[in-house]
């Protein structure tokens, strides 16, 4: 240390209230514990619900249509998305891709073949292409071909096996055998008839519904339609995060309804994040304490030293030179604290990341870039709170 | 540097000044740098007044006290301070010692205010050694006898550089011998540097070879 600040040292005695500041910094100390563990529980959230390596609580596909409603039923008009409200959906941020549901417009009844003696009047549905999870080599259609490639819902045949089967005592049927059954579809409006073979390509678990090659539905629409473009009452949406609070705020509040399921995670989300922003509150008001009574020993010190300051002043000692001598004296300290935050913060990480994984979560190791800009900010605010005491104090001296 | 009085009058004495004549109170004054200034003035004429408006530790006055061309109110804080650290040094009347520190310290204390210090540390211990102080430098400044703190307070305004010394006073507390010692270390530290210095005292006296003398 410079020879100056050492006589300096036997002039201003910093020791007044010295438990007063010990005690700050300890409250210092928690508040930054306090808001670098809101920050870094924060960024763990987001690493479980977005990062790669916890794929399966990501994006997800969710089909949305209007809550039917008492006051609605009987007029299937009041369940179609407006141009508006479609138009409303696609811009919502956590919209990564829309599609349009497409509804079938005319007579589906669909046949067993042989002696199955199996009929039953169907519908069909088309999503684009991408909203699939089941793709194949058999998932094309072209005008001309007599085979629709068609997908069912995984549950569907799940009610079938576990369900209706056992109790009519029919046989219960294998994926790869309900793949192999060739289908009679016959397609018809009021005017004509015509007979189709249907091929069942695919299960799938993200759309309930029948569906059909979205090139086949306008096709179909186009020559079978009897009603003029229907409109749509569902649609598709990707969203990276279903857990989204936003999203199901706006589901909410538009009176739409989706798959609740899909949902669940959003509730158990909203806690987290409740828990994590009380925590970062305290973080901050504990923080603002600290600041004020570091002002006020600050005041004290220089008060305490009023004369002995004047008197340097006059012998000619710079104000910027006290200024910084001062903090010289508040500021390491303020380090050592950031320093033992961060350590406690990794050990706490390190912790919670060796408990998580052994749940199949991944969070990693280390604290993040966050937690850094967090330390960095915090101790520049002390710093920033100290140089405009200290300079205030000083000057008024 | 040059110091430059116009029109200065303290305003607590001005009834009292403007009944007399005065070399210094309301007129125009400028000290030539490397000029040796002895001011004579009898008790209660505002020496100490005019030591405190030339090294503007007092405000109270009319008129202006011009440091190179710019008033003193044109300085602000920092700029003042270093020219108290390399410009001007100053003998208090009162010496103004801190307490709390060995002589040593506070002579150290002027020394090493600047970061490059003009002269080393061994500079005190022969400064201490021509005033006859060396066996007091490690006491504490409570316990100097005035004499003492008086020399300290001398060597203390002479290891920094300057180009104008002011002194109040400066021999008050000392005896014949100390004084010629004193003086004789005052003209050769103000010689080494080219500097002047401003001295206030009560009588005539024939320590210094004086450029100029005014009567307060």
């Amino acid at each position: 240390m410079r020879p100056f600040f050492e006589l300096l040292k036997k002039i201003i005695q910093t020791g007044v209230g010295k438990t007063r500041f010990l005690m700050a910094a300890v409250g210092l100390g928690i508040a930054m514990l306090l808001i670098l563990i809101a920050i870094q529980a924060h960024s763990n959230f987001s690493q479980l619900l977005y990062s790669s390596k916890n794929q399966n609580e990501t994006a997800d596909f969710l089909v949305i249509n209007k809550t039917i409603t008492n006051a609605m039923m009987g007029q299937s008009s009041k369940s179609i998305f407006t141009r508006e409200e479609i138009a409303n959906i696609r811009k919502q941020p956590f919209v990564q891709s829309f599609g349009l549901v497409t509804s079938s417009q005319y007579k589906v009844v669909v046949q067993a073949p042989g002696d199955l003696h199996f009929a039953t009047d169907m519908f069909f549905e088309a999503v684009p292409d991408s909203f699939l999870d089941v793709k194949g080599q058999d998932w094309k259609w072209s005008e001309g071909d007599r085979t629709i490639p068609i997908i069912l819902p995984n549950d569907f045949l799940n009610l079938y096996n576990f369900g209706f089967s056992l109790s009519q005592d029919l046989p219960q049927i294998s994926q790869e055998t309900v793949k192999a059954l060739p289908l009679q579809v016959n397609i018809s409006n009021n005017q004509v008839s015509d007979q189709y073979m249907g091929h069942i390509v695919g299960f799938s678990d993200r759309i309930s519904s029948f569906l059909v090659p979205a090139s086949f539905m306008s096709w179909a629409n186009e020559k079978y339609g009897i009603t003029t473009a229907a409109g749509t009452s569902r649609v598709i949406i990707k969203t990276p995060d279903p857990s989204n609070p936003e999203l199901v705020k706006f589901l909410q509040d538009n009176g739409y309804t989706t798959n609740q399921d899909k949902l669940k995670f959003s509730k158990t989300r909203l806690i987290v994040q409740t828990i994590v922003s009380v925590v970062g509150f305290f973080g901050l008001i504990l923080l603002f304490f600290a600041l004020l009574v570091f002002s006020m020993f600050i005041q004290l010190v220089i008060a305490s030293c009023k004369r002995e300051i004047q008197l340097l002043v006059i012998l000619g000692t710079a104000p910027k030179q006290l200024q910084r001598y001062l903090l010289r004296q508040f500021v390491p300290l303020y380090i050592v604290i950031g320093i033992l935050s961060l350590l406690l913060v990794t050990g706490l990480q390190y912790w919670a990341a060796g408990e998580l994984a052994q749940h199949e979560m991944q969070v990693s190791t280390w604290p993040g870039v966050p937690v850094f800009a967090g330390i960095a900010l915090v101790l520049g605010l002390v710093y920033i709170v100290n140089l405009l005491t200290v300079r205030k104090y000083v000057n008024n001296i | 540097m040059q110091i430059q009085l116009n029109q200065l009058m303290p305003i607590p004495l001005q009834d009292k000044l403007r009944q007399r004549s005065s070399d210094i109170w309301n007129q125009d004054v400028t000290f030539q740098p490397g000029s040796f200034v002895k001011i004579k003035a009898p008790s209660g004429t505002g020496k100490t007044t005019l030591i405190h408006y030339l090294y503007h530790i007092r405000y109270d006055y009319t008129g202006k006290v011009q440091v190179n061309g710019r008033p003193w109110q044109a300085y602000n804080k920092n700029e003042i301070a270093v020219m108290r650290q390399k410009d001007i040094s100053i003998v208090f009347q009162d010496l103004r010692l801190f307490e709390q520190l060995s002589a040593r310290e506070n002579i150290s204390l002027k020394r090493v205010m600047e970061l490059k210090p003009y002269y080393p540390a061994e500079k005190i211990d022969e400064m201490a050694a021509r005033l006859n102080v060396s066996h007091v430098l490690e006491q504490s400044g409570k316990t100097l006898s005035y004499g003492e703190r008086q020399r300290i307070a001398i060597i203390r305004a002479l290891v920094q550089p300057f180009q104008w010394l002011l002194m109040d006073e400066p021999f008050s507390h000392l005896d014949e011998d100390n004084t010629q010692r004193a003086a004789a270390l005052i003209a050769d530290e103000c010689k080494a540097r080219n500097a002047g210095f401003i001295l206030t005292d009560l009588d005539n006296d024939q320590h210094f070879p004086y450029d100029v003398h005014y009567h307060l």
